[in-house]
């Protein structure tokens, strides 16, 4: 059965601390969450959430730019004006809709991507507690087997957690 | 002296940041009646004009547009405040921007709603707006995707989207705190937007990562929104608007215009919702600056635009800047002189003026001025055209004055409800942070 272990911390250093003594026992960064009511920065290593919003960024853009492109394309053949000898598809006489229909891809395809990583639309852990943080602290929890629950408790323990509670799902 | 937001403690910074959501005084009560009646007398002049026609207004032969084109390019400038302002200092990490930002970003968001409504109070018949969308119409004509018009289309749409997400991303935090302790409506309404925020560390991380990408491609779309709003004027082979310099001097000119709102609506928010302890004399101080810089690279974009077609003395463009500064528009180019550079200049300059009260009224002016810049930007060239014999002469009547006024009341509205229904400061950027202190 799973079960939650959270842990109350009053500064970033010794929940870091709590992190590692966790993550030596080969638990992955993937069960751990930390909760605060600022960002928290910790030093490289300790909880590192490799993201692809940049990737997603520029596909976003490309594709919106592409797919605007064609269409212009395609909307400037489907009737044809006449040009006087002009080219009837013009890259520079349309490119200011290109450029703002790639940036509205990256824009669009950034705010998805922060939907999608930062689980508000993907709610993986639908029935975990949440805990209540105190301003000031920050909240360790750790997602873990019951057998687990008791060392895991102990490593925030010793790591200087304020508080710690096993949770079951909500 | 007013205490260092920073180090006030969280727990008093979340109540005064909060405090004004709740309760409506009367100085509040009395503003929204007057921006509504304005506002009212405005829609109603609207109406007016969609039953009577394009008639009821001044425009007519040379002179097309006027007061709508003039609004739509005051506003679209006034966007610049926020979205392009903020973005700057954020990526910039500026600490001082953070009661600055919100209020930026909200102008932003507001004045492009009211300047995109420009274009279709102009369009007359109001009802066909949707022919600017690009989808083929009966005949299988698509819209001309050459037009800078359509351009235009595009460029605040994408304008719009992104700032309306910069916007929102940095208030999920504070939404989410919003919805622990409130009445029930409100309680579900921000439950609702905060869509389920924990606080949690990937959370933090998507949003951060997110507010730095965004504020990178907002600052290009800002730069390239004002840009092709100067083009719908510089790709034209007009007198006085067929300028290489356009661009970057409608983007100046919006940056400058922007700032001096911005510092408008920081001083009555200062004053209305007690903010004192938070927008400091250090947060004018630096926008004043910022804003004393913008004066002066304004006036050297103005001289460098009149002084090389004095030079050039093509007489198709000296007829135009004559009129600008000579003849019927005269008092419209020299007010506009005084209040975006003289006054400016004078009150910024010296650092003993430098007060909130003094900068409120040299950034009161520049909103003046500028209107004032792209009225004499817009009317002298289309009363002068190239054939000598069509020039002719524009004069407002009630309508336009009528919908032009109920733009700033709109303005304010907008800004009385949002400053009701979220923080006007982002609660969880201003924990107290000693590192972050002068």
């Amino acid at each position: 059965m799973t079960v939650y272990v959270i842990g109350e911390f009053r500064d970033t250093a010794s929940a870091a601390q709590a992190i590692r003594l966790i993550r030596d026992h080969a638990v992955s960064g993937a069960d751990l969450d930390v909760f605060s009511e600022e960002p928290v920065e910790f030093r490289r290593g300790v909880l590192d959430r490799p993201s692809r919003m940049s990737l997603a960024s520029v596909l976003g853009g490309i594709s919106f730019g592409l797919l605007s492109s064609a269409f212009i394309y395609f909307a400037q053949h489907n009737y044809r004006l006449v040009t006087g000898g002009m080219p009837v598809f013009s890259f520079w006489a349309t490119g200011v809709i290109t450029f703002e229909m790639t940036m509205l891809g990256a824009i669009v395809a950034t705010f998805a991507w922060f939907l999608w990583e930062s689980g508000l639309i993907r709610k993986r852990d639908r029935r975990a507690p949440v805990p209540e943080v105190e301003p000031g602290s920050l909240c360790l929890r750790m997602r873990c087997a019951e057998d687990e629950a008791a060392w895991a408790s102990d490593a925030m323990r010793r790591a200087g957690a304020i508080g710690v509670q096993r949770r079951g799902e909500s | 002296m007013a205490s260092t937001p920073e180090l006030l403690p969280y727990q008093r910074i979340r109540e005064d940041l909060f405090r004004p959501l709740s309760g409506i005084s009367r100085a509040y009560a009395l503003t929204t009646a007057v921006a509504f009646v304005v506002g009212a007398a405005g829609l109603i002049a609207w109406g007016y004009q969609l039953r009577r026609g394009m008639g009821v207004t001044g425009l007519g032969r040379p002179v097309f547009w006027g007061f709508y084109i003039v609004d739509f390019v005051f506003w679209i400038g006034i966007s610049h405040a926020g979205t392009l302002i903020s973005a700057i200092l954020r990526l910039t990490n500026a600490a001082w921007r953070k009661p600055v930002t919100r209020a930026a970003e909200a102008i932003t968001v507001f004045a492009l709603m009211i300047g995109g409504m420009f274009p279709i109070i102009h369009l007359g018949r109001a009802w066909l707006f949707y022919w600017l969308l690009p989808y083929p119409n009966s005949r299988l004509l698509w819209p001309n995707f050459r037009s800078p018009l359509l351009w235009d289309l595009t460029a605040i749409v994408t304008y719009m989207t992104g700032s309306v997400i910069y916007l929102y991303l940095p208030l999920i935090p504070d939404m989410a705190q919003l919805a622990e302790h409130n009445t029930p409506w409100r309680r579900k309404f921000y439950r609702a937007l905060s869509l389920g925020w924990t606080g949690s560390d990937r959370q933090w991380h998507a949003l951060e990562r997110a507010m730095k990408l965004m504020a990178c491609l907002i600052l290009a779309v800002a730069v390239s929104v004002h840009t092709v709003v100067a083009w719908d004027f510089a790709m034209a082979l007009a007198p006085m608007w067929h300028s290489t310099i356009f661009g970057p001097y409608f983007v100046a000119g919006a940056i400058f215009s922007g700032i001096a709102a911005l510092i408008l609506v920081m001083a009555a928010l200062r004053k209305v919702l007690r903010l004192e302890s938070y927008l400091t004399r250090r947060h004018f101080d630096n926008l004043a600056r910022l804003l004393l810089l913008m004066s002066l690279l304004w006036l050297y974009f103005t001289v460098s635009e009149n002084l090389t077609v004095w030079y050039g003395n093509d007489p198709k463009e000296m007829a135009v800047f004559g009129a600008r500064t000579r003849a019927h528009y005269a008092p419209y180019f020299w007010t506009m002189v005084v209040l975006n550079f003289v006054i400016p200049f004078v009150v910024l300059g010296i650092r003993r003026l430098r007060t909130i009260a003094n900068t409120a009224i040299a950034a009161g002016c520049v909103v003046v001025g500028m209107w004032l810049e792209r009225f004499v930007i817009v009317v002298p060239t289309l009363a002068n055209p190239r054939l000598a014999s069509a020039s002719g002469s524009y004069a407002p009547t009630w309508v336009e004055g009528a919908i032009t006024a109920a733009t700033f009341a709109a303005m304010v509205m907008l800004y009385m409800i949002f400053s009701k229904l979220f923080p006007i400061i982002a609660v969880w950027e201003f924990k107290p942070h000693e590192q972050e202190d002068e």
